[in-house]
């Protein structure tokens, strides 16, 4: 067809008519004057079908069998265009949907006409810009009607071919526009003014198209070819636009804006990269589902605060000590005794931190308790005292702050009420990209689905809930056994282990020196895996067992830290009774020292004392702080070997034993291990608080811990990734995370406790540490109070800490809280109401429509039989047959063309849908 | 000299470890201690003793009552891992469904499987049975004929020498129904002899016992890869044991796809 319509009106002058005459047809066909326009329209066909009669040509007949139903389509279509606004409607309609559909088909049509194209598409465009901008369409169409009288001489010569080409245009107009514009690339200086614009309003257009892609209800493939065809016009063209100057400002600025855009992708790119170990977590999440995923989470973030704590403790206490404070072997506290100096550098003592590693800047005794050190002044004892408090606090905050925003996140519906939806529809994880691990989540999907069913069955019946009450009691109990067993066993050991000590731990074997350690790390490695057992009875989902077993491993491990607190605290207690005598014994030891050197030399008695042999008292504090970096070493040591051991070692035996082993070990009886995130996140969690509790006493601690996670991370990584297999029933664990925080706040608060209640409490060594000297450590606040700060500073500060002000304020913040809990309650149940709300309008819109849908059916039902009545009677069968079918068939496609014979006109409804069916009568008439 | 209290901390891996495992306990327990016990109390075989039992207790000429017979020892008094009532339901249905006329079995041990085969076949229909023991096999074969059965053929030998000999010996052109139960290592092997031999032909159907439990790794690591199979998995427990998985493999033969189909 369009190779015949450019052979036949090549020249320009009928062309350009010809294609004011389109614009002007298909410009006021959108604007107004409909029915003026359906009468021309009519004219129109006639004309186009005495044409098509007189000249058609081979080509055209290509053309045609090309276009198939399309081209009958709309014909069909413009027989019935008296209805305008439809029309109208569908034309916009077709012409979004169009573009990227019609592509491939287009690209035979575009291939020679170009020219003609062009100028269609020009002027095209020109009414679409008429259609939005009212008074700019007046004066064109002043024009148009001008060179309307040109053109209907011009249109008697030309073939109905450039109708038909018109007929197709609008779908094909994308693509030529993108034509066009090619040809304008080649010389665009040439373009009018009015082609530029058109040129702007298409690029805005595919823009705009760019922008709402994603909410179109496409299939993807369309998508994804019309944005790249988008994208590549937009490419090519944005740059042509502007003239001279201009021009180039524009092509510049456009430049200008990709690059910025790619660099900020790039940007986005490099914040991911730099995100640590965000690619192995994703990797790991495809692997074996986020629950696993989030455990790798959890240590980043923790790794993150250790990171903090211990920039604060390393940067404010640590370094400007070892810089700025004396140096070792000036002072006792800061030599190894007499005693102790052969053995001093053995690994075996400094493994125990003892020996040189006890007297450094690793605890808490080797610091002075000099006011302010070095050129700076730095006041160290308030340092320190802050610093403690600090961690402490930031840990607070970032732990509250990190769970209030989880729990915004995790605001969402509730997951009782539409059960199988919420499973339907929910209960993919996205995330995984591993086919076994896919295999499993399909698998525990479709258990999840045959257990709910069964769950709904039974819930009806429930004569089985007994059991699995009796069932969950009975576990509880067991369990609570263990937790007495091991809780006794700690105690047992810790009481022998104070015998032995009283004893002398040298004449003791090593297991018997470390088995308060071992038993602990023991218990702590195996009642989890007995909980695991014990649940199998309880028979929970796995997301809520996971959260029992979680408590459990809990309230375990808080026996044993507690126990160990506790037989910590017997300890401090001897130490204290010890520093008594030694402090006794130091004014004997002095007194005899001065009376001995006095008659020899009166001036310097103390230059004779080397540091190393001055007595000093057992300095509990670094005691403390040994025993938490000892617990924490070797509970290090133990995660680490069952991780070697328990999961790699197995995991080879499993490997490669399998080749000649009677049964089949990897399906069978060993396995590999799964990962156990509720272990690990304890562990990490208990890891945790003994770092908040013993920082204070050893200020290395954060610095072995960051240490330890940074390992750790990559350990289990790569354990997880080669030694483990994907959990059985993998299941999504977005809603557990503020459940870890939970117990990391609770673990925050019970191990802040015992280091307050040490710091208050507990009067400092006299001989050891930045308080030395003091009766209590915070009296050092009070001591900068007195001596930094001016008068007036410390007088308003004691009378803001005067019980009078203090308990008044307190009592104000109660309030606040409760008013605020209260509110956000009220709030809380205003949402359910909403919910509910919504609900009923959900249902009562579902009924609403479904009542329409009947009706309309009966409706048409009622319209055909009217139709059968009046004109039809030769056929009732079929109509009777048809009849009855509306109601179950699917609605058909809208085609928006009306009989012109009478359906009677009665929309009742949901007129789309009524129309819809109504149109059928046509097609009835067919037959 | 290690500590009780340390020792005392592996308490709970110990009872842990027993819990988890406890059917593989019982399993050891009445597979081996109980056998060996016996074969030395009585000087018999397992089999022989289970073929006395089932002497006394069943009705000779009626295959149910043996097979019940044998459930109740296996599940009573002693273990032999026969396919169990369980899982002979699925085999059952199998062979209904099927109806095959050539069926081969692939060891036989003590009938029980032959017997239950012979039950569900067809009119005409013929069971070899394969069994490699002298001693099973002539229990097995005392076991048919008790059961009433003579349409069957006990080859006595080895499974990967009667297979290439089948078509030759017995005059065997192809085989519908076969079902695997010796050996869990001979698994692969046999198949890939079967295949060679040209035995299977389009829609023969081959049942492969205990391939989770004790496993066959391999034969379906290869039945996943080959393609040439239909194949799917029958979940259930280990016979006469309830808490070990096993399943049964069901493969389809669809012959070589594709090469001479063009």
């Amino acid at each position: 067809m369009t190779k015949c319509g450019v052979s036949v009106l090549t020249t320009g002058d009928e062309d350009e008519v010809s294609s004011c005459y389109e614009e002007h047809e298909w410009g006021k066909n959108r604007v107004k004057g409909r029915e003026k326009e359906r009468e021309k329209k009519k004219r129109g066909n006639a004309r186009k079908k005495g044409a098509s009669r007189a000249g058609r040509g081979d080509e055209e007949l290509e053309e045609r069998a090309e276009r198939g139903e399309k081209g009958r389509r709309r014909r069909k279509r413009d027989n019935h265009d008296g209805k305008g606004r439809e029309r109208d409607e569908e034309e916009q309609a077709e012409e979004k949907s169009g573009r990227a559909a019609k592509n491939k088909k287009n690209l035979k049509n575009e291939r020679t006409r170009k020219m003609e194209q062009e100028e269609r598409d020009t002027e095209e465009g020109d009414a679409k810009r008429k259609k939005k901008n009212e008074s700019a369409k007046r004066e064109e169409k002043k024009e148009d009607g001008g060179k309307r009288a040109v053109k209907e001489k011009a249109n008697a010569v030309k073939t109905k071919k450039h109708k038909k080409k018109v007929e197709t245009s609008e779908e094909e107009d994308v693509e030529e526009e993108e034509e066009e514009e090619k040809e304008k690339e080649l010389r665009p200086e040439s373009l009018s003014p009015e082609e530029l614009e058109k040129l702007k309003e298409a690029v805005d257009e595919k823009k705009k198209l760019i922008q709402t892609l994603r909410g179109k209800p496409w299939p993807m493939k369309k998508k994804l070819s019309t944005l790249r065809e988008s994208q590549e016009f937009l490419e090519k063209y944005e740059g042509a636009l502007g003239k001279g100057k201009g021009r180039r400002l524009y092509a510049y600025k456009v430049m200008m804006t990709k690059k910025w855009m790619k660099f900020q992708r790039d940007f986005e790119n490099f914040k991911t990269a730099c995100i640590p170990w965000e690619m192995k977590i994703k990797e790991i999440e495809s692997h074996f589902g986020s629950s696993v995923a989030s455990y790798f989470i959890f240590l980043r973030w923790m790794y993150g605060i250790n990171m903090i704590l211990f920039g604060l403790t390393f940067g404010l206490v640590m370094v400007p000590e070892a810089l700025m404070g004396r140096p070792y072997g000036s002072m006792p506290r800061k030599t190894v005794p007499r005693a102790d100096e052969a053995s001093a550098m053995d690994f075996a003592v400094l493994w125990d931190f003892g020996g040189y590693a006890q007297y450094s800047v690793l605890f808490y005794g080797y610091y002075n308790n000099q006011r302010a050190i070095g050129w700076l002044k730095f006041r160290m004892p308030l340092s320190y005292f802050l610093v403690g408090v600090g961690t402490v606090a930031y840990s607070y905050m970032v732990v509250i702050r990190t769970m209030a925003r989880n729990a915004n996140e995790s605001g969402g519906g509730d997951d009782n009420s539409f059960n199988f939806s919420w499973k339907m529809f929910t209960s993919w994880d996205y995330l995984i990209g591993n086919p076994e691990t896919a295999d499993n989540k399909f698998a525990s999907i479709t258990t999840s689905f045959k257990e709910a069913i069964l769950e709904e069955q039974e819930s009806r019946k429930d004569d089985n809930i007994h059991l699995t009450r009796f069932l969950r009691v009975l576990a509880n109990f067991l369990v609570m056994c263990c937790l007495a067993g091991s809780g006794y066993l700690i105690y047992f050991v810790v009481r022998r282990s104070q015998k032995f000590a009283l004893d002398g731990l040298d004449n003791h074997s090593w297991w018997e020196r470390n088995e308060v350690n071992m038993v602990m790390s023991l218990l702590g490695m195996f009642c989890p895996m007995l909980f695991d057992v014990i649940s199998t009875l309880e028979n929970y989902h796995p997301r809520i067992a996971l959260q029992w077993q979680l408590g459990r491993i809990f309230a375990l491990f808080l026996g044993n830290l507690y126990t160990f607190i506790i037989a910590l605290m017997d300890e401090i207690n001897l130490k204290r009774k010890e520093e008594e005598i030694v402090k006794f014994n130091m004014t004997v030891w002095e007194a005899s020292l001065y009376n001995g050197t006095v008659p020899e030399n009166s001036t310097a008695p103390p230059v004779t004392i080397h540091p190393a042999d001055v007595p000093r008292g057992p300095c509990w504090e670094t005691m403390v702080g040994q025993e938490f970096v000892r617990l924490i070493i070797s509970d290090t040591m133990t995660t680490y070997i069952t991780l070697l051991i328990g999961d790699f070692l197995r995991a080879v035996l499993v490997r490669f034993l399998n080749y000649c082993w009677c049964w089949d070990l990897e399906a069978g009886f060993p396995s590999y291990s799964e990962f156990d995130v509720s272990g690990n996140v304890l562990g990490l969690i208990f890891n945790q608080g003994m770092i908040w509790m013993g920082a204070f006493y050893a200020p290395c601690l954060p610095a072995l811990n960051v240490l330890r996670l940074h390992v750790s991370m990559y350990l289990q990584c790569w354990a997880v990734m080669c030694c483990n297999v994907p959990q059985e029933r993998v299941f999504k664990a977005s809603g557990s995370n503020n459940f870890y925080m939970a117990m990391l706040l609770v673990i925050l608060f019970l191990s802040t406790l015992p280091a307050i209640y040490t710091i208050v409490t507990i009067p400092p060594s006299f001989d050891c540490g930045p308080f030395s000297g003091k009766s209590r450590m915070f009296d050092v606040i009070q001591e900068t109070l007195e001596s930094d700060f001016p008068a007036w500073f410390s007088k308003v500060f004691s009378y803001a800490s005067n019980p009078g002000l203090v308990l008044p304020f307190l009592l104000l913040m109660v309030l606040a809280i409760y008013y605020l809990q209260s509110t956000s309650k009220s709030f809380k149940e205003a949402n359910v109401e909403l919910k509910k709300k919504l609900q009923m309008q959900n249902e009562e819109n579902k009924k609403k429509s479904k009542r329409a849908a009947l009706k309309a059916a009966m409706d048409l039902e009622e319209a055909r039989k009217a139709m059968t009545q009046n004109g039809r009677n030769a056929t009732p069968l079929l109509t009777d047959q048809e009849g009855q079918l509306p109601a179950t068939r699917a609605p058909v496609p809208r085609t928006y063309h009306h009989g012109n014979h009478g359906a009677p006109g009665y929309l009742p409804g949901i007129p789309r849908q009524t129309e819809a069916r109504v149109h059928r009568a046509p097609s009835l008439q067919r037959h | 000299m290690v500590s009780p209290a340390i020792a005392l901390a592996f308490l709970p891996l110990v009872v842990t470890l027993i819990i988890r495992y406890r059917y593989y306990f019982v399993l050891f327990y009445r597979a081996f201690l109980v056998r060996v016990w016996q074969d030395c109390a009585t000087g018999l075989s397992r089999e022989e003793r289970a073929f006395q039992y089932v002497l006394t207790n069943a009705t000779p000429g009626d295959p149910d009552s043996i097979l019940e017979a044998f459930d109740q020892w296996c599940s009573k008094v002693e273990f032999i891992s026969n396919i169990g009532p369980k899982k002979g339901k699925i085999l059952d249905r199998l062979l209904m469904e099927q109806s095959p006329m050539t069926v081969l079995e692939l060891g036989a041990h003590c009938g029980y499987s032959a017997v239950r085969m012979a039950r569900c076949l067809p009119l005409g229909a013929r069971l070899y049975s394969v069994e490699m023991d002298q001693r099973n096999a002539t229990i097995a074969e005392k076991v048919i004929r008790l059961a009433g059965f003579d349409d069957d053929t006990l080859i006595v030998s080895p499974s990967d020498e009667v297979i290439p000999r089948l078509r030759s010996d017995y005059g065997l052109e192809t085989v519908d129904f076969v079902f695997m139960d010796h050996w869990k290592k001979c698994y692969l092997p046999d198949l890939q002899l079967l295949e060679g031999s040209g035995l299977l032909g389009k829609g023969s159907m081959i049942l492969a016992d205990n391939v989770l439990f004790p496993g066959a790794p391999n034969f379906l690591r290869y039945v996943r890869k080959s393609g040439l199979y239909e194949w799917r998995i029958h979940q259930a427990t280990l016979e006469y044991i309830r808490g070990i998985r096993d399943g049964m493999a069901e493969l389809v033969y669809q012959g070589i796809k594709g090469g001479r189909a063009g």
